[in-house]
């Protein structure tokens, strides 16, 4: 999917100094918006990797992003603080063609953020082919072996593909300074990947029905809490519960995950579709409580924004597991210095905003609020997982299985 | 050259013929062997498997289960269409049903329905989240019965292939001979007596090419079972593929063809037994027409059901996506542009123009030459009725992935794949057409003392013209909604309408899918405009 023919206009007039930038993102939208058309985005590969495709009844429309606002809007975003770190303002000019890969899932809003970079710089063009992730690991790794790379970029809606494409020697290291703002956690330790925006594994809970102290510190403790017998819910099928599971064998063992399963089971846990009912049923009182992306409780809240639901993050366990979307850069002899000042912008406070307050991610920065009232990045106790390994999900699918969950 | 000696010059000429005969062996010959390529390539992956591996794979349960999914979906798909395809050629053609005419178009249009934009439509319709099931909804309604799996492939495959059964039968219906229904009726058999032992006999050739026709179109789709999410081989070849499971994929591969072949050797068997009696009218009186009576109108809501869920329910689903403004899922697909249409015309007029090419050598050698050597290139180029597309895409990737690098990503793969595929209808139409050529006209012209191939563009081409020109149009379209060949090979960056219809289709953001679809749908209409122009089927009856 290439850029509008416009990009492709007239490319003699160089209006893309600093001066014309810093005009065009005084008028972004980093000021507070106002509006409230509920704008929702869907995050993570939802669709791409996992197959099934997430659908919400309850995902509203959303506007069409005028070029000068990063921000969304909605009820929930209201007396946002403006975001800190690096603004766009001072990095380096994008310049030349980039080829992304691009992960499928939310091609669409990422295509979004692009085509506002595009628009910035008059100098820069992307071309980009989206595909399940998963699907395009493999590609990346077939082409480097073949010496035929067919892009500069490769965003993955997940950390796994990104291991994947890392392992087959497909990548080379982003600059210091990219990635410099980033927690380390979501850096791949050689620079080999980079998050830009992520999804973090919550328990919303009905604030009617139960206080924060109701709720452990340890996910592994839930089995046995009280109140939470017969009033809880999880969706099993989706890809992000299935990842929180995998993070779980990998820091308690298999034995441990499966009496887990086995014990909340006999809890009286229910099966749902997917975590946006969840967090739904959540928030009518139908149940006190659940596991499920921490998005989803923001769509319920910017439909309605009077509803008792909030979010609680277990400490230090798969209970509060970020995964990322992340960025590589593929070793190809051209466009690597492109590649990487492009990430950079990615990284940028005006592009985290974005993540934030459209798709309701998390963002990579500590200096730029996740929506809603929750922990910065930094402040989030993550479990010490090196999230690549969360490619491995077929013992998690037979351990589901097994369990009588699937 | 000199007049003077009548021996040197038929020395000449017969050499002169010779080189050109030997020229378009080898061209014919190469056209061939690129066209086996992608076969060859999956076979020889096979090859390399290890043999324990070989078995293992070949022995799995789960092998079995995708084997006897394919099977049980070709032959469900095939008996279905029978039993709709045939009473709706007996009403069409044989009976006093009202608005015949009207009934026999509406009959054959769902093939211009791509298969799997039908799955789409229907997915959408009666999918677990789709109109119907939000319909319901409010009524307390908490779950509908799922049209995933085998029942929806079937479902759909059934509605949008039967007009294969439907239009072969009819022709078998409007060639019989009426006086021996005439006869049995005589000698006192009752109308469906004589219908069962006189008429049926004479229609199981017509019924049998229709309904192999079907078998082969089911057993190669891969669109329809992959929106269903049905274990076939094509899908799982398609998965195998992306995850790069070479030993899988090339297996698998090779299991299909076998199935294909096998659905080959029968039509070919049928066709040939069929030619004599089935499709040949003789001139003789049709039989006479069955009065309905008092069921004529009742009559008609059989083939009113059938049309409105094929032709009906899809196109209506789209336009209903049409009037929504908004996607379904907020950023989940990128927004339709022409872009993608006119890479999508760009690629299969490319690949109409090679196909035509690659023919002519092909249909002429086997028309105009001696022995049966000459017609062995034209037969290899049928390997891509054997060769289902998705299998095309994954020995075309792995030849550009091992063999030829520097070709890797290019259009040239792509317009090659549909070649493969499509060449076949090229070269049938272009040998057809050569047939009909008289050799002594070009003799003629040469007597007149045009040089050969003045000759041959002055008399013979204008007269080949419209079988080329057929061939290219067939190509053209059908390379149009080609679907697992274009989604394994397209370019970086090159999006077409049904790779473009794919990713919104597996985003579920339907709004997004309805101007592709439509576009297609009338690209496909096209297409089967050319070949019942060709086929000259009779509507008027």
């Amino acid at each position: 999917m290439t850029n509008d023919d416009s990009t492709f206009g007239d490319r003699s007039e160089r209006p893309g100094t600093r001066s014309s930038r810093r005009g065009f993102l005084a008028t972004s939208g980093v000021a507070a918006a106002g509006a409230l058309a509920g704008c929702t985005g869907l995050f993570g590969g939802d669709s791409g990797d996992y197959g099934a495709p997430d659908y919400d009844a309850a995902d509203a429309a959303m506007e069409a992003m005028a070029l000068s606002e990063f921000q969304g809007s909605g009820a929930i975003l209201e007396g946002r603080p403006a975001p800190g770190g690096r603004s766009m303002e001072d990095l380096p000019n994008l310049s030349g063609e980039l080829s992304i890969y691009l992960g499928g899932g939310e091609g669409g809003l990422y295509l979004q953020l692009f085509d506002v970079l595009e628009e910035v710089y008059p100098d820069f063009a992307y071309t980009s082919q989206s595909k399940p992730s998963s699907e395009l690991a493999l590609q990346i790794a077939d082409e480097a072996q073949a010496g035929q790379l067919q892009a500069d970029l490769f965003i993955s809606i997940g950390a796994g593909s990104l291991g994947t494409v890392l392992e087959d020697g497909a990548t080379r290291p982003l600059t210091e300074e990219t990635v410099d703002p980033v927690p380390d956690a979501f850096v791949q330790p050689d620079r080999n990947w980079v998050g830009i925006a992520g999804r973090a594994r919550a328990v919303p809970y009905n604030t009617e029905q139960l206080d924060e102290g109701d709720l452990p510190d340890s996910v592994m403790d839930f089995p046995d809490a009280d109140p939470l017998q017969s009033a809880t819910g999880w969706a099993p099928t989706y890809g992000a519960f299935q990842d929180f599971i995998t993070a779980m064998r990998l820091q308690e063992g298999e034995d441990a995950t499966r009496q887990w399963l086995e014990d909340m089971q006999a809890a009286g846990i229910q099966s749902y579709d997917n975590e946006f009912l969840i967090s739904d049923a959540i928030s009518t009182g139908e149940l006190a409580a659940g596991f499920a992306n921490h998005y989803y409780a923001l769509r319920v809240l910017n439909g309605s924004p009077d509803r008792p639901l909030d979010l609680y993050f277990t400490r230090g366990d798969a209970g509060s597991l970020v995964n990322v979307s992340g960025a590589a850069l593929l070793d190809r002899d051209e466009n690597a210095g492109l590649a990487d000042v492009f990430v950079r912008h990615l990284l940028s406070a005006e592009a985290q905003e974005f993540f934030a307050t459209r798709t309701y991610a998390y963002p990579m920065l500590p200096g730029v609020q996740p929506v809603g009232d929750l922990p910065t990045i930094d402040e989030l106790e993550t479990p010490d997982i090196d999230l690549t390994e969360l490619a491995n999900t077929g013992p998690t699918t037979d351990l589901l299985t097994e369990a009588g969950v699937l | 050259m000199s007049v003077s000696d009548p021996v040197s010059r038929r020395i000449k000429r017969r050499s002169r013929g010779d080189v050109q005969t030997l020229v378009l062996a080898l061209l014919a010959g190469s056209v061939a062997v690129a066209v086996l390529t992608p076969l060859l390539w999956v076979l020889n992956s096979a090859r390399s498997v290890p043999l324990d591996r070989f078995f293992d794979i070949l022995f799995r349960r789960t092998t079995l289960d995708i084997f006897l999914n394919t099977v049980v979906l070709v032959v469900a798909v095939t008996a279905l269409s029978v039993l709709i395809g045939v009473p709706l050629a007996v009403l069409t053609a044989q009976t006093d049903l009202p608005f015949r005419r009207l009934f026999t178009v509406l009959a054959a249009l769902p093939l211009v329905v791509p298969s799997y934009i039908g799955a789409f439509a229907f997915v959408s319709a009666f999918g677990p989240r789709g109109e119907l099931a939000d319909a319901l909804a409010p009524l307390g309604v908490e779950q509908i019965p799922s049209i995933y799996g085998l029942v929806g492939s079937v479902i759909v495959l059934t509605l949008f292939t039967y007009p294969y059964v439907f239009l072969t039968t009819r022709a078998s219906l409007l060639s019989i001979d009426g006086r021996t229904v005439e006869a049995a009726r005589t000698l006192n058999h009752t109308r469906l007596g004589a219908f069962r032992r006189v008429t049926l006999p004479q229609l199981k050739p017509g019924i049998a090419a229709g309904a192999l026709l079907v078998a082969l179109y089911t057993l190669s789709d891969f669109g329809t079972p992959a929106i269903m999410q049905f274990d076939v081989f094509t899908r799982i070849i398609y998965v195998r593929t992306t995850a790069r499971q070479v030993d899988f994929a090339s297996i698998f591969s090779i299991l299909l063809v076998v199935l294909t072949v096998v659905i080959l050797l029968a039509e070919s068997r049928i066709e040939r037994g069929g030619e004599t009696s089935a499709y040949v009218n003789r001139g003789t009186d049709r039989p006479g027409v069955v009065r309905l009576g008092r069921w004529r109108w009742v009559a008609t809501l059989f083939p009113l059901a059938v049309a409105s869920l094929a032709l009906a329910l899809p196109p209506a689903i789209l336009f209903t996506w049409l009037g929504r403004s908004t996607p379904e899922l907020a950023g989940a697909a990128v927004d339709f542009r022409w872009e993608f249409t006119w890479n999508s015309v760009t690629a299969s007029a490319l690949a109409a123009g090679a196909s035509v090419l690659a023919a002519l050598p092909l249909a002429y050698l086997s028309a105009r030459g001696d022995g049966r050597l000459s017609s062995l290139p034209e037969r290899a180029s049928y390997v891509g009725y054997a060769v289902p597309g998705v299998v095309v895409g994954f020995g075309l990737l792995s030849v550009a992935l091992n063999a030829t690098p520097f070709l890797y990503g290019s259009l040239a793969v792509l317009v090659f794949a549909y070649v493969v595929r499509f060449l076949p209808q090229a070269v049938g139409t272009t040998r057809s057409s050569i047939l009909q050529v008289d050799p002594q006209l070009l003799e003629a012209a040469r007597t007149l003392g045009k040089p050969p191939l003045v000759a041959f563009r002055k008399v013979v081409l204008p007269l080949v013209m419209p079988g080329i020109v057929a061939g290219a149009a067939l190509v053209f379209l059908t390379s149009m909604k080609e679907l697992a060949a274009t989604l394994l090979l397209r370019p970086f960056g090159f999006e077409t309408l049904v790779t473009y219809i794919w990713q919104v289709q597996e985003a579920a953001a339907y709004g997004q899918a309805a101007v592709p679809a439509l576009v297609l749908i009338g690209i496909s209409a096209l297409s089967m405009l050319v070949i019942l122009g060709r086929e000259r089927y009779d509507v008027k009856e």
